[in-house]
């Protein structure tokens, strides 16, 4: 009997298990949690890469506000198939903004928006936990610091491009944060600019000056970068939009505080112009230098004026490593080159695959200057009221305009910017598997037959203008593609001469301090200096005398040269400009017209609708209800 | 790692020595002289099934009366044999040397309140001695011309919410809630627990009515607490029958049954198709172009009325229904189960087979038959062996084995979505198939119609042609699930007096595999008609040899998901039940079990889902009863889940109840003439529910350290990393569900007929996981947090009655009904500080939706542009005369989101009930069973149903068909009715995006009653039965869903808003059971 107690025992212990409370421990020790991201550095790496990531993910140009709300794309929104393009950010100036449904959103990271504040959270993740890899050096573990503080620095300014004032998100709060700390307030946009000032300032020294391993770390950040951000941040933060704007007056935390200061600074002038000298210098002085085309071997002899227009339009699709302009280039190939090529031979044009549907208005094409460097209604030698009267392209203009074919006179006689910017009825295309000057393709884009021309509610460019600068001149489409990639520029030299023009305008110098540093950029677009251009061609000669004539010189020579690089776009936000260059009907071809005459008629193709509030981004109403500290920018 | 096993092995190596030990000794003998012969019979001469014969005064062999009430037993004359049954008055005999045949007539106890009622862990009890709320089943109540089992529940069972959302063979699971839906949380439904064993609801389903010898429903805490953190949904605890000592009793049944879809959506004619679509285009816009000419749409007349000179495929006029379903399915069903054995062991041994076949039609052209046919084979064999007269060892081997083919779908699940893209094909567009031209005469492959799609590039067709989706090819799957489980009772009396241990082991495995065979059909459009020789030319469509659109006329296989799991179980059970001073009855017991269940590679195979599901309990429940008269109980369950943190591991849950017969008091007197049985009945406890996401592991973060948001760098961008990212972060303190249940019970006989049980229960379920509102955009989380915060109340009453009525000798009526009803409220739940008092869910029944509140149709468009703007979509079309005028809540001068107010009744029941009579008249039998159900809401989903719209389910590329009923009563210029069943026409989802929104517009009562069953039967006179050697015979004739009343008319309302979904069947039977 006794034995029985004994099993009896043993099987109810056994069967009820009290005391094997392991058996329901069932996650085993080495379950990947955060902390293994930081186990060694391999592991760490890989987290700084994802830092990076969504720096990365904002290369698609549909995306990025300064791009679709420029003015300088049109891109339908009654298409039967967008062929992968989410139309809302083009949608942006037809009105479509709302703080429902916002467009565009990087606040929340949806809506063609990346997710900012998951950014900012996995970078403050990366500096709490990089004492943690045992076999990291010093050295490295400087350098990352480094870069993950400019890319908090560089997120911020993600954020204060778009809404202004913004949360500073210095270090996380904890996952179990209350619900009333977790809701933060806006940061007045001054103290948002010296964070992010500050955080740059202390990553610069930490910084490679050059990137030695460019097989492997091509792109991460140097110390010519980390200036030259730091030049536009203190740019922007000195430009109208954000400097004594009156409109912005009575947006205010719930507190009382400001978001925006009321009273115009000069002296924010004095900081983005000695910024971005600092960044020229430090650029110059690492061998950074305007950048001029380098032929391939089976490129014949060319032409001046076609060697002119290769060294514009390279400046941005020439390989990084080879390309001494780029200061700053996001490492993911410009992925839209389909959107912006034009249909040039029969295979290409019964092809499926070639959209073509980044359409170029023509108020932008206009905006490009005549072959003597002045605005096409200010020169004196150009014909600008009979602009669209029809004009046969000849043997003097046989590099620029097919020899024999029929278009209007507006594409004559224009600087090289202008031919190597944009792809128009008749224009010459050098590329496209034709590189002899003799023998080469040019766009015919005229009525539903031609290659370039609508075919479908798929494959159509809605104005008859395309951005040819966003296609590589290696690039062909014939009967199979073959796309060779490149990388947009983010900062590049030009850019920064342009903005050290303006800067130095703006502190009120003399013109003769200014110009030249824009005859720079002038005298590789194949223009006369400023002074010389103006005196000489310009209704207005004296234009540039003035500090107001000077500044619309600048804003012009800045849109044109940095066009489609989507930072005209906001160029334009920070001029406080955009709301007039869109105030006007965005105007286009008669593109279903074969025939010249009838083809040659500007429609209005959109009529944009652009506000005072539409500087800034409404925080979405959702945002406003879950965070009741959060204040609306203006009218939304 | 290596305690677990461990565990397991102490366990089974434990109960092996117990009852190796046990089995050696007290082996009897006993010295047979006389075999009685004897039948048990209660007060009306029906026999009593399974009542126990054991001898009293010596050991011997004890045994059970068969299914007529009889046994045989080898006894010693002199020998007294006690007779007992529950819910019997025990009886004793004395065997005397020469008695060979016994008549035993058992008196029944008070009433027929002493069924024998199954509780947890299958404990068997009087339904006087039931504190809890338990509502047990008769199995038979569940049979139903159906081969599912769960469609019977709905009406059936007082206390549990059920209804049929489709028809499909083989997907026609209902869904079910005991006590309705009392959390928002992820698992809403009950535990289910065959023979102990918790399994799913599909295993349920398949379960055979005819195998169960109890069905019990647990719905208090009382009653489900033993099962602590997993019970709070409440718990279906059904046993399979057991052989019972006696001949081979043979029982067969075979049912063929007809089934027809209860409704068929009514559609417009083609001809008003194509009148009504240019009016849906000129009413937006008049200067539109009409899509469908004069000239076509005389030339379809032509083809509908096949006047001389028509062409069907040119003018196509195509009733897709038609062409892709038949009018029936047939079903056959058959199961044989054997049961037997002696005074060592019993068996009961059963084989079932459905073969359930789908409405879909097949081509004569085609031999991939691609019909939906769902066949379910079952063994199952339980066997009982008595070692010796104190153990007992129990083997159950089970199988159930499912093998389904059917249509191919576009979305990768088995529901068939032919009813709905039949239902979003126009008529017009293209014929079916067109028959060979002279080009085609030699062409192999069907040349199904379809139209060229705009840019056709690629060869890409405009839509899908619902006939080739139907013969393009077929997917099957394959299920098994086996069983094996060991129990032991083991009988302590040598230790004390009323001690016994059960032991359980039990494992399964379940396999599963689907494929899928297709060709890719070749479609063409039919070109340069000529009307004067009636002749076409048929131009292939997608003929590219490349690329995504290329037809294949051989057959293509892609194997899908194959899941197998296992499951191992082990219980352990001390029993005790003792009664001293006469008068005092005490029982305790003390459970242990332990429970797991691994994943071989279910779907998402991550790490973390490979890890086995565990849980432990540690359950007890201590009674005390005076004079059967008061009884208190008190229950506990300590229980331990894998899911949570080691701090938030174990929870305890206690109960306690208790009841009283007042009936039995001295005051009762002379109410016993009307009551003659009362009890009141009364527990509060705790239960919990540890399945509360589908996310494993909140107390670990869950990291994919090898990608998520990679980035590259380099001249070629060579040097990649995957990056990291966060599923889910570390979370210690989520923890199960807890319920705090009140139960109030009351149970009455009235005029020893009519038995009455109501209840009413009142249950807070708190530490509902929710997803945190409060956390703004500016943390930058990449996964959401959770949190235990939410609670619902929810109350109701289950009330069921029966009676039973013998008028004369040969008729007899029995009546049954019962009625549930379940109301619930969020009263507590995380939301963002809505200005709008209407928003907020807390005091929201849980499943109510949201909506606009519209409040006619637009007079005129100046009333319309006159009214608070209506704008849904960016760049949205401003609405008209004849859309939907909503109300501006808020009168913020916008009608938006902060308009929409919750609306209607909750989308699942909140009564459900059903009553049922059955008579018997000699050999004939009639019975009729309705059900329904109230206080509900569905809606139309006007996306899906908006004529000539595309629906937004991307699968359907064609425009939406004419519902007849909107045809009919629809605002239109002519006819500007403001209440009219459908808003002004519009032709894309663009113009009418208005009145898509979700609105009381749309809302619709989902209340019904349904002749859910009728049963007419013949059973064969016993002297024809004894010359065919027959014992008992019957031949059934039955039907299902045979008639409802709702007010809902365009579809079954009991599908809700999903209205093109496969149609609830009607089902006629015809059955012929038989035992031998």
């Amino acid at each position: 009997m006794r034995s029985y107690y004994k099993y009896l025992f043993m099987a109810i212990l056994a069967i009820s298990c009290v005391s094997c409370k392991k058996y329901l421990d069932v996650t085993p020790d080495n379950v990947g949690t955060i902390d293994y991201a930081f186990r060694n550095r391999n592991e760490a790496e890989n987290y700084l890469f994802t830092c990076y990531s969504t720096l990365q993910n904002m290369v698609y140009p549909q995306n990025n506000p300064g791009f679709t709300t420029s003015s300088e794309i049109i891109f339908p929104n009654d298409l039967s198939d967008y062929y992968g393009i989410d139309p809302v950010g083009f949608n942006l100036i037809r009105g479509s903004q709302s703080s429902q449904n916002v467009g565009l959103n990087y606040w929340n990271g949806y809506n063609g928006g990346q997710p900012v504040f998951v950014a900012l959270r996995r970078c403050n993740i990366m500096l709490e936990n990089i004492n943690k890899p045992v076999d990291l050096t010093a050295g490295e573990k400087k350098r990352w610091i480094a870069e993950i503080k400019f890319l908090k620095a560089y997120y911020h300014f993600v954020l204060f491009r778009l809404y202004g004032a913004v949360p500073i998100i210095d270090v996380n709060l904890p996952i179990n944060s209350s619900a009333e700390e977790v809701k933060v307030k806006r940061a007045p946009a001054d103290s948002v600019v010296n964070y992010m000032v500050r955080l740059l300032d202390q990553a610069t020294p930490d910084l490679p000056v050059i990137i030695q391993n460019q097989e492997k770390e091509l792109g991460r950040i140097t110390q010519p970068i980390a200036l030259a951000v730091k030049a536009q941040i203190l740019t922007t933060a000195a430009s109208p939009l954000f400097n004594g704007n009156p409109d912005y007056v009575n947006i205010k935390n719930k507190d009382g505080q400001k978001l925006f200061s009321s009273s115009y600074v000069a002296g924010k002038w004095d900081k983005a112009a000695a910024a971005t000298l600092a960044a020229i210098t430090a650029c110059e002085a690492n061998g950074s230098a305007l950048h001029k085309f380098i032929p391939p071997a089976n490129v014949g002899t060319l032409s001046d004026s076609l060697k002119t227009v290769l060294d514009l339009q390279t400046t941005i699709t020439e390989k990084w490593d080879l390309n001494t302009e780029v200061i700053w280039a996001l490492n993911p190939y410009f992925p839209s080159q389909t959107y912006c090529f034009p249909r040039l031979t029969a295979k290409a044009a019964a092809s499926p695959d070639l959209p073509g549907t980044f359409a170029v208005p023509i108020s932008e094409q206009e905006l490009f200057y005549t072959n003597k460097g002045v605005p096409i209604n200010e020169d004196n030698t150009w014909d600008y009221a009979n602009r669209y009267e029809l004009r046969t392209g000849d043997d003097a203009n046989r590099f620029y305009i097919g020899n024999g074919y029929e278009t209007v006179k507006a594409h004559f006689n224009r600087e090289p910017r202008f031919y190597s910017s944009i792809g128009f009825d008749g224009g010459i295309w050098f590329g496209n598997g034709l590189v002899n000057q003799e023998n080469l393709y040019y766009i015919q884009d005229r009525g539903s037959s031609s290659f370039a021309g609508p075919t479908d509610n798929i494959r159509i460019n809605i104005t008859g203008y395309f951005p040819k600068k966003l296609v590589n001149y290696l690039s062909v489409y014939d009967e199979g593609y073959n796309m060779v990639n490149y990388r947009m520029p983010l900062i590049r030299l030009a850019g920064l001469y342009l903005q050290y023009a303006e800067a130095l305008n703006e502190q009120g110098k003399p013109y003769a301090q200014v110009v030249p540093y824009l005859n720079k950029v002038r005298a590789r677009a194949g223009l006369p200096g400023v002074v010389e251009a103006w005196s000489k061609y310009s209704k207005n000669p004296s234009k540039f005398t003035t500090q107001n004539g000077l500044r619309q010189i600048i804003h012009q020579e800045t849109r044109i040269e940095l066009a489609f690089e989507s930072e005209p776009g906001w160029d334009l936000r920070r001029w406080k400009e955009l709301q007039s260059v869109l105030s006007k009907p965005l105007q286009g071809w008669n593109i279903f017209e074969s025939s010249s005459i009838n083809y040659y008629r500007p429609r209005n193709l959109v009529i944009p609708v652009f506000n005072v509030r539409n500087y800034l981004w409404p925080i979405a109403a959702d945002d406003l209800i879950v965070n009741g500290n959060l204040v609306q920018n203006l009218n939304w | 790692m290596l305690k677990i096993p461990y565990c397991i092995l102490t366990a089974i190596a434990a109960l092996t020595f117990v009852f190796i030990g046990l089995g050696s000794v007290n082996r009897a003998v006993a010295q047979t002289k006389v075999t009685v012969i004897g039948t048990v019979v209660d007060s009306l001469g029906m026999p009593v099934i399974g009542a126990n014969i054991a001898p009293v005064n010596t050991k011997g062999n004890s045994t059970a009366t068969d299914g007529n009430g009889k046994f045989v037993l080898d006894v010693a004359a002199g020998t007294i044999l006690k007779i007992s049954y529950v819910g019997f008055v025990s009886k004793e005999i004395t065997v005397a040397a020469n008695q060979k045949a016994i008549r035993i007539v058992l008196a029944e106890t008070k009433s027929q309140f002493d069924d024998v009622i199954v509780t947890a862990y299958n404990r068997k009890q009087t339904r006087e001695a039931v504190v809890g709320s338990v509502t047990t089943v008769k199995p038979g109540n569940l049979k139903i011309p159906a081969s599912n089992l769960t469609n019977a529940l709905a009406g059936q069972v007082a206390g549990v919410i059920a209804y049929t959302p489709s028809g499909q063979p083989g997907q026609d699971n209902a869904q079910f809630f005991i006590r309705g839906v009392t959390t928002f949380g992820y698992k809403q439904d009950p535990l289910i627990l065959i023979d102990n064993v918790e399994l799913t609801s599909n295993d349920l389903a398949r379960l055979n009515v005819d195998d169960i010898e109890s069905f019990s429903v647990l719905k208090d805490a009382s009653a489900t607490a033993l099962y602590g953190a997993r019970g709070g949904n409440g718990v279906i605890l059904v046993k399979t029958k057991e052989g019972k000592a006696g001949k081979a009793q043979i029982n067969f049944r075979l049912e063929n049954s007809a089934s027809q879809s209860v409704k068929t959506l009514d559609l417009a004619d083609p001809i008003t198709y194509m009148r009504l679509y240019n009016e849906a285009t000129q009413t937006r816009d008049p200067l539109s172009p009409l899509l469908y000419s004069e000239n076509k749409i005389i030339n379809t007349q032509a083809t509908i009325n096949h006047a001389p000179g028509s062409n069907q495929y040119v003018y196509p006029a195509v009733d897709w229904i038609n062409m892709l379903f038949k009018k029936r399915a047939s079903t056959q069903r058959g199961n044989l189960s054997i049961q037997g054995g002696g005074g060592v062991a019993r068996y009961y041994v059963a084989g079932s087979f459905s073969n359930d076949g789908g409405i879909l039609k097949t081509d004569i052209r085609n031999n991939n038959n691609n019909n939906v046919n769902f066949k379910n084979y079952q063994l199952r064999s339980n066997v009982n062996i008595n070692i010796s007269d104190k153990t007992e060892l129990i083997v159950r081997l089970s199988g159930t084995f499912n093998d389904y083919n059917g249509p191919l779908t576009s979305d990768g699940s088995l529901q068939t979505q032919l009813y709905n893209l039949a239902s979003h094909t126009s008529p017009v567009d293209f014929p079916a198939y067109y028959p060979p031209d002279s080009a085609n005469v030699h062409t192999q492959h069907i040349l199904f119609g379809n139209v060229a799609s705009a840019s056709n590039g690629d060869g890409a067709s405009k839509y899908l042609n619902p006939y080739a989706e139907l013969l393009k090819g077929h997917q099957r799957y394959s299920e098994s699930r086996m069983l094996a489980q060991l129990e032991l009772n083991q009988n302590l009396d040598f230790v004390t007096q009323g001690l016994n241990f059960h032991a359980i082991m039990s494992t399964n495995r379940y396999a599963y595999f689907r494929s899928y065979l297709y060709y890719a059909p070749f479609y063409y459009s039919a070109t340069n008609y000529d009307k004067t020789s009636n002749t076409y030319q048929l131009q292939w469509i997608n003929n590219l040899p490349t690329g995504n659109n290329v037809a294949r006329e051989y057959l293509a296989y892609s194997p899908l998901e194959s899941l197998n799991s296992s499951f191992m179980y082990l219980q352990g059970v001390l029993d005790y039940s003792h009664t001293f001073a006469k008068n005092h009855n005490v029982s305790a017991a003390l459970i242990g079990t332990e429970q797991q269940t691994i994943n071989g590679n279910a779907g998402n195979s991550t790490l973390l889902t490979s890890l086995p599901f565990r849980n432990q309990t540690l359950a007890g429940r201590a009674t005390y009863s005076f004079k059967s008269r008061y009884f208190l109980e008190f229950n506990f369950g300590y229980n331990g889940s894998e899911r949570f943190s080691e701090n938030h591991r174990f929870g305890f849950f206690p109960t306690i109840g208790g009841s009283w017969i007042v009936s039995d008091e001295k005051f009762w007197g002379d109410l016993y003439n009307v009551v003659d049985r009362f009890k009141l009945r009364a527990s509060y406890g705790l239960v919990g529910n540890d399945a509360i996401s589908n996310r494993r592991f909140f107390y670990v973060s869950d990291v994919n350290l090898n990608g998520g948001s990679p980035a590259s760098f380099g001249l070629t961008n060579g040097y990649y990393r995957p990056g990291v990212s966060i599923n889910n972060y570390e979370n210690d303190d989520v923890t199960w569900e807890t319920s705090k249940q009140i139960n109030l019970g009351m149970e009455f006989t009235l005029l020893k007929k009519i038995n009455v049980i109501a209840e009413v229960y009142k249950n807070n379920k708190d530490n509902i996981l929710q997803n945190r509102a409060s956390i703004p955009a500016t943390m930058g989380l990449e996964a959401g947090i959770a949190a235990n915060i939410g609670k619902v109340e929810s109350k109701g009453i289950d009330i069921s009655l029966d009676g039973k009525q013998y008028l004369g000798k040969d008729l007899s009526i029995q009546m049954r009904g019962n009625f549930t009803y379940s109301a619930n409220k969020y009263t507590q739940f995380e939301q963002p500080d809505y200005k709008e008092s209407y928003r907020f869910e807390v005091g929201q029944p849980v499943n109510r939706y949201y909506g606009l509140v519209a409040e006619r149709l637009f007079v005129d468009d100046k009333e319309a542009a006159n009214s608070p703007s209506q704008l849904f979509a960016s760049g949205g079309v401003q609405p008209k005369g004849g859309d939907i005028k909503y109300r501006d809540l808020n009168r913020d001068g916008k009608i938006d989101y902060a308009d929409v107010a919750f609306i209607g009744n909750p989308v699942i029941p909140q009564i459900v009930y059903g009553f049922g009579l059955s008579a018997t008249y000699k050999n004939f039998d009639l019975s009729g069973f309705f059900q329904g159900q109230a206080k509900v809401s569905f809606f139309i989903n006007p996306a899906t149903t908006s004529p000539f719209v595309k629906s937004p389910e991307t699968q359907y590329t064609g425009n939406t068909q004419l519902l007849k009923a909107y045809a009919d009563d629809h605002w239109s210029e002519d006819n500007q009715n403001l209440y009219a069943l459908y808003p002004r026409l519009g032709a894309d989802a663009n113009s009418i995006q208005n009145n898509l929104q979700t609105s009381t517009w749309w809302m619709r009562d989902g209340s019904f009653l349904r002749l859910k069953s009728v049963e007419f039967g013949y059973t064969m006179p016993k002297r024809i039965a004894k010359v065919l050697r027959v014992k008992n015979a019957r031949i059934y004739f039955n039907g299902l869903n045979l008639l409802t009343w709702s007010p809902f008319k365009l579809w079954d309302p009991e599908l809700g808003g999903n209205g093109f979904a496969y149609p609830i069947q009607k089902v006629f039977n015809l059955g012929i059971n038989v035992n031998l």
